[in-house]
């Protein structure tokens, strides 16, 4: 039977790992962040300079208030452990499948 | 022990009854009514296809126009085929993923008896001319607080098992308690928003996000859940990644829902938001690419079992299909194309191909594989099934490449400066194609209906083992 290992029996990861994530952070996620908040201040200036512009808000808000969802979520998730044995729950899944067939039988 | 009871993997989970954990009668009803809307939905497009070759024998009858007649075609397959064959799969997934029922049993058969009704009340509002002015969300708007409540009836009913189980939840889970709370927000908001709260260019943007969000949202995340919950079981060995699939679930999350704005290049909404739509399109393409290459690294060292496996066959195929349709849109979104193509068969190409091509041919081997489980009477003839599926992929094949040179050719004539006619004289020829393709896929569904029917009433299972001699 497979069962999620004890967190605190799990190695640590490596400090390249750490290093690769920061290396992302300041290569891929920041520049995306400043891309991101260059165009959301353009998107205030069109808001702030012609009330017809106000209709592009609508979309980009419900895009914001989706991700914002999502970010919680994600989250949640983490800090709930759901990324811990990442691979786990794909056996989990395939054991409980068999055991319900072969009580079908 | 019972021994219809399970232990689950985890020790400490509770014990479940085998017998309540899936109510196989409703999901066969959801089948049922799945098949009757796509039966609707097809002879609407048939009638739609036989218009273009200028054979309408309903000519004159306006209850009857061919305008109505397509948005009965498009919204029988959505509402009408699509959301019955998930709900009824999700009474089977979900409980043996979960290892715990739905919360409530009669709560199922009301959600299934109020949604035939908003199917049917849609059908009936638009055909007397009520349609809401809401692309592929005509739903006439006195339905529409029906079918707000009962997506959130299906939540509730559905997310009660998802919340209670513990641990790290499997990749399908995720897909689907995010797409029950993305169908509810999309319904609202393509629905409720433009009728009620903007109009003008706003409203219009608004629809754009409501037409795409409805394929990513609600068809896609179903669609994918299942398929990492069947594919894994037919082939009998876990997803290649688990990982990886969640870096395709969460990809989906935070892309997939600012590229509805895709639709409305070269429009008065400003050219930022446009490319920010290209960009996230662009983006999605490379977790399209983690989600194949999962499933085909899944495949691997297995891939015999296709030519035995018509399930499986149907599942691949869709996927296929999916890479292809994938790749078109990140050929659409670009301005230039968009120019060429805007308006044309091929968009209409291209909604055919990932509807049937990839979702329903998804949820016809999903049917293929579980009916004969629901209903413990193996199939009455696997030729059949065999030909429900050459009829369906070869007319979804043909269709697709018709329609797609099609656009192509009324894309280059509108840009040669062509008289109207021109585009459509170069049209015919393809729109006779057309109807030939759909009378294949139409007769691949009454191939799989008429087998259903001789399967449910022939013998059981039980029967025919007992039937065959020993020695065989």
């Amino acid at each position: 039977m497979l069962r999620a290992a004890n967190p605190e029996e799990r190695p640590q990861p490596p400090k390249r790992n750490r290093a690769w994530a920061i290396l992302t952070i300041i290569f891929f996620i920041g520049p995306a962040m400043y891309g991101f908040g260059t165009k959301f201040y353009e998107l205030v200036r069109v808001f702030q300079g012609d009330p017809a512009g106000a209709f592009a808000v609508t979309p980009i808000v419900n895009y914001l208030l989706a991700s914002f969802g999502f970010v919680l979520l994600f989250g949640w998730a983490a800090r709930n452990g759901m990324f811990r044995d990442i691979e786990c729950p794909k056996f989990e899944m395939l054991e409980n499948e068999r055991r319900l067939d072969t009580l079908e039988r | 022990m019972n021994a219809s009871v399970v232990e689950t993997s985890q020790a400490s989970e509770p014990l479940v009854d085998i017998d309540r954990l899936v109510d196989r009668r409703i999901v066969l009803w959801y089948y049922f009514a799945a098949l009757t809307y796509m039966v609707i939905s097809m002879l609407g497009g048939l009638l739609m296809a036989l218009q273009l070759v200028r054979w309408n024998e309903l000519q004159g009858i306006e209850h009857l126009s061919p305008g109505r007649w397509r948005m009965v075609h498009t919204n029988a397959i959505a509402y009408g085929f699509l959301a019955n064959a998930f709900l009824g799969t999700l009474h089977w997934a979900i409980p043996r993923l979960t290892m715990r029922p739905v919360l409530n049993k009669g709560l199922s058969y009301l959600i299934f008896t109020a949604w035939q009704i908003v199917v049917l009340a849609t059908a009936g509002g638009i055909l007397l001319g009520h349609a809401q002015a809401v692309e592929w969300g005509e739903t006439p708007v006195w339905i529409d607080p029906v079918a707000q409540l009962g997506l959130l009836l299906v939540a509730i009913n559905f997310m009660a098992p998802i919340m209670s189980s513990r641990g790290p939840m499997y990749v399908s889970l995720w897909y689907f308690m995010a797409a029950f709370v993305w169908t509810f927000l999309t319904y609202a908001m393509g629905n409720f928003i433009p009728q009620y709260v903007v109009c003008g260019t706003n409203a219009g943007a608004i629809a754009g996000l409501f037409i795409h969000d409805l394929v990513g949202l609600f068809v896609t995340p179903f669609g994918w859940g299942l398929m990492y919950y069947f594919v894994p079981i037919l082939l009998k060995k876990p997803i290649w990644s688990h990982g990886l699939s969640l870096v395709g679930f969460w990809g989906l999350a935070f892309f997939y829902p600012l590229q509805g704005i895709h639709h409305f290049l070269y429009t008065p909404i400003p050219m930022f938001l446009q490319y920010g739509a290209v960009i996230s399109t662009i983006a999605v393409e490379f977790v399209v690419a983690t989600v194949i290459v999962n499933f085909f690294g899944t495949l691997y060292g297995s891939g015999r079992e296709l030519t035995t496996n018509i399930p499986l066959r149907w599942f691949y195929t869709g996927m296929i299909l999916y890479f292809v349709t994938c790749f078109q849109c990140a050929l659409q979104v670009t301005l230039t194309f968009q120019a060429l193509i805007h308006f044309t068969d091929w968009v209409v190409g291209h909604a055919h191909l990932v509807m049937f091509g990839v979702f329903s041919q998804w949820l016809m081997g999903i049917m293929t594989y579980l009916i004969p489980r629901l209903s413990g009477k193996p199939w009455y003839s696997r030729k059949l099934c065999e030909w429900h599926y050459w009829l369906s992929v070869v007319g979804i094949v043909v269709m697709f490449t018709d329609l797609t040179l099609a656009g192509l050719f009324q894309g280059w004539s509108w840009a040669g400066m062509q008289y109207w006619d021109h585009s459509t004289q170069v049209s015919e020829p393809f729109w006779i194609v057309r109807v030939f393709a759909g009378l294949s896929m139409f007769g691949g569904i009454l191939v799989f209906i008429y087998n259903i029917f001789r399967t449910l009433t022939g013998p059981s299972a039980a029967a025919v083992e007992a039937s065959v001699p020993t020695a065989i």
